[in-house]
């Protein structure tokens, strides 16, 4: 089912199967194949490299020319940023912010989600609809009202009130944690179920010990999904944390890059503190990311 | 007779257990919903019946008075070009774009993975740090866009990408498209692997050639995530609202106003929260028929036994 076991299987579209007479004969359409992935790849590139470089380049080289790539290596305007610049402190508060909102909606998800897709009780359906609601609304249609009820609920300028907006209404929420989580349970037999009901499994147990462990990696991939989702999120930390108390990496580089000085070797720091994590995840668990969307986009 | 009767209230008691095991797990999910997620968008569709300032105790009910006043604001259906265009170009180049990639990928070619990591990297970027780096590409004195002009001998071409009122736009939708690609590639991966190897064979075999095979084989097999993607990309299309924000904010002048940006302006700058929040549910209302159409046709293809399949 990996990528790697279908595609390395024999060619589907190109009529050549690679042998050893094709492989020291590289004919016309390989060439124009090649050429446009790696003009491709390269433009996919190039953004990220070029974070990369501004962060890592000389301040004083920066200020003179600022984005020639890979002129020169110095931690010098990570430091500054981390230390100077308050980035760390941008950097625990988006800590706080992704984390808790990433452990509920998986833990809340996985619940709701097996309960949609196995138990039976009434309104079920209904209920499910409801909540596949927050798929089809854009955050958006509800940001305004959201700030004044934050405001009136005392949660306003609190983490406590931006972790449950990510969770119950951000894109990477409650929504979509369910449909994920209630697509992976109801795929599994119906057998294993009636089993441990026939050991004398409490209702509870076949949740728990049954099911639970059979979508630990599906679960595994809507973390990384969601984590991503609310350390990217920018507008919940720009609207409900405006304190500055709080400020998160998303909302302190947006004041900090449309603020009075454009200096681009500090804004690059800080873009690159903000990305670190994600690229790193994105490295860490890239196969599990990509087969959680997979299964939850290509089965609709 | 006995043990049928036994079975039967064992089974109900089954049931009973199930449907308690049921609401205790959906309950906990639904109250965080229902309180940061329905209360608000109820509160929308009544803010929007009002011309309530965000700073008075009660807001005044106006009726449709909003509705009337957003059909004859020109900024509106400026906007609302905009979104259109948006809709349109970065819903299809991206589809059509990674729909090359993926299958070119697909074909066989070395290095599969590394092609998978890299073009799904930018998808995953946050929308702050691909406006900040994209702003850069357009810098006018240093930009990479310009100088890229300059090295082809383009160079009367360079301009302020994203200061200029006919450029801004599609400067920023590029931002957005070359975000958006890396996702439909994995997808159409994804999708790819279901296809029938044996119906390609067979085409092959019957004398088709590649793209033949690909137009009426392959494609086929993969309409319903077609189907799923366009649906995502264009309600993306519609509340887009991040990139735009972070990299003009609407300007210059309004040159690059969507209707998230005007909604958001009127709600917080100009302190039309009634107004804004109008316009706010006006963007979920355009875009629900295209999910409900597109729904649809994918559940249709899904009886006719091509995969797939609604929830």
């Amino acid at each position: 089912m990996t990528a790697t076991a279908t595609v390395e299987r024999r060619s589907p579209v190109n009529d050549r199967v690679p042998d050893r007479r094709s492989s020291r004969h590289v004919s016309g359409s390989q060439i124009a194949k090649y050429g446009v992935l790696l003009v491709a790849a390269f433009m996919a590139l190039f953004p990220v490299l070029l974070i990369a470089s501004t962060a890592l380049r000389d301040p004083a080289e920066v200020r003179v020319d600022p984005f020639a790539l890979f002129t020169s290596f110095t931690l010098e305007s990570l430091q500054r940023a981390w230390t100077v610049g308050g980035f760390s402190a941008y950097f625990l508060n988006s800590v706080l912010l992704a984390v808790p909102s990433t452990v509920l909606t998986v833990v809340l998800s996985t619940g709701a989600g097996y309960a949609f897709a196995r138990c039976r009780f009434r309104g079920r359906n209904l209920l499910f609809y409801v909540t596949t609601l927050g798929l089809l609304v854009p955050f958006f249609a509800l940001m305004i009202p959201l700030y004044f009820q934050l405001l009136q609920m005392g949660l306003l300028d609190t983490l406590v009130g931006a972790v449950l907006v990510l969770t119950a209404s951000g894109a990477g929420g409650l929504s979509f944690g369910i449909f994920l989580m209630r697509s992976f349970f109801i795929d599994l037999p119906v057998e294993l179920e009636q089993a441990a009901r026939v050991d004398g499994c409490s209702e509870w147990m076949i949740f728990r010990r049954v099911m639970l462990p059979l979508v630990r990696s599906g679960a595994a991939a809507l973390s990384v999904f969601t984590f991503l989702q609310n350390w990217n999120n920018f507008l919940v930390p720009l609207l409900y944390l405006p304190g500055g108390e709080y400020r998160a990496l998303p909302s302190a580089l947006y004041l900090f890059a449309s603020g009075r000085t454009m200096e681009v070797g500090a804004v690059a720091a800080g873009v690159f503190i903000t990305i670190l994590p994600v690229i790193a995840v994105f490295v860490v668990a890239q196969r599990q990311l990509i087969r959680g969307f997979m299964s939850g986009a290509v089965k609709g | 007779m006995s043990t049928a009767t036994a079975t039967r209230s064992v089974l109900a008691q089954t049931r009973r257990e199930q449907g308690r095991l049921g609401v205790l797990l959906v309950a906990p999910a639904l109250a965080l919903f229902g309180v940061f997620f329905l209360f608000p968008l109820a509160s929308a569709v009544f803010f929007a019946l009002t011309s309530w300032n965000g700073s008075t105790p009660t807001a005044p009910f106006v009726g449709l008075a909003n509705v009337r006043e957003m059909l004859g604001d020109p900024a509106v259906w400026h906007a609302l070009g905009n979104n259109l265009q948006w809709v349109l170009v970065g819903t299809a180049a991206p589809l059509l774009i990674g729909l090359l990639l993926a299958v070119l990928i697909w074909s066989g070619v070395r290095g599969v993975l590394a092609y998978r990591l890299i073009f799904f990297l930018p998808f995953l970027m946050p929308p702050i740090a691909i406006g900040i780096v994209w702003g850069w590409i357009y810098d006018p004195v240093n930009g990479w866009a310009n100088r890229l002009l300059e090295a082809v001998g383009l160079g009367e071409l360079a301009r302020g990408w994203l200061g200029e009122t006919g450029t801004a736009l599609w400067a920023v939708l590029l931002a957005a498209v070359w975000s958006y690609t890396g996702f439909v590639v994995v997808i159409f991966l994804a999708a790819l692997q279901n296809v029938d190897l044996e119906l390609v064979d067979a085409a092959r075999i019957d004398g088709a050639n590649a793209v033949q095979r690909l137009w009426h084989v392959i494609l086929p097999q993969i309409v319903p995530t077609f189907i799923t993607v366009t649906t995502v990309t264009l309600v993306g299309g519609f509340s887009v609202f991040d990139i735009v924000f972070i990299m003009t904010g609407g300007g210059p002048g309004n040159a690059t106003a969507v209707l998230g940006t005007y909604a958001y302006e009127n709600a917080f700058n100009f302190s039309r929260v009634g107004y804004g929040t109008a316009l706010a549910l006006l963007i979920t209302v355009l875009s629900l028929p295209f999910v409900v159409a597109l729904n649809r046709v994918q559940r249709r293809l899904a009886l006719r036994g091509m995969g797939g399949g609604a929830p």
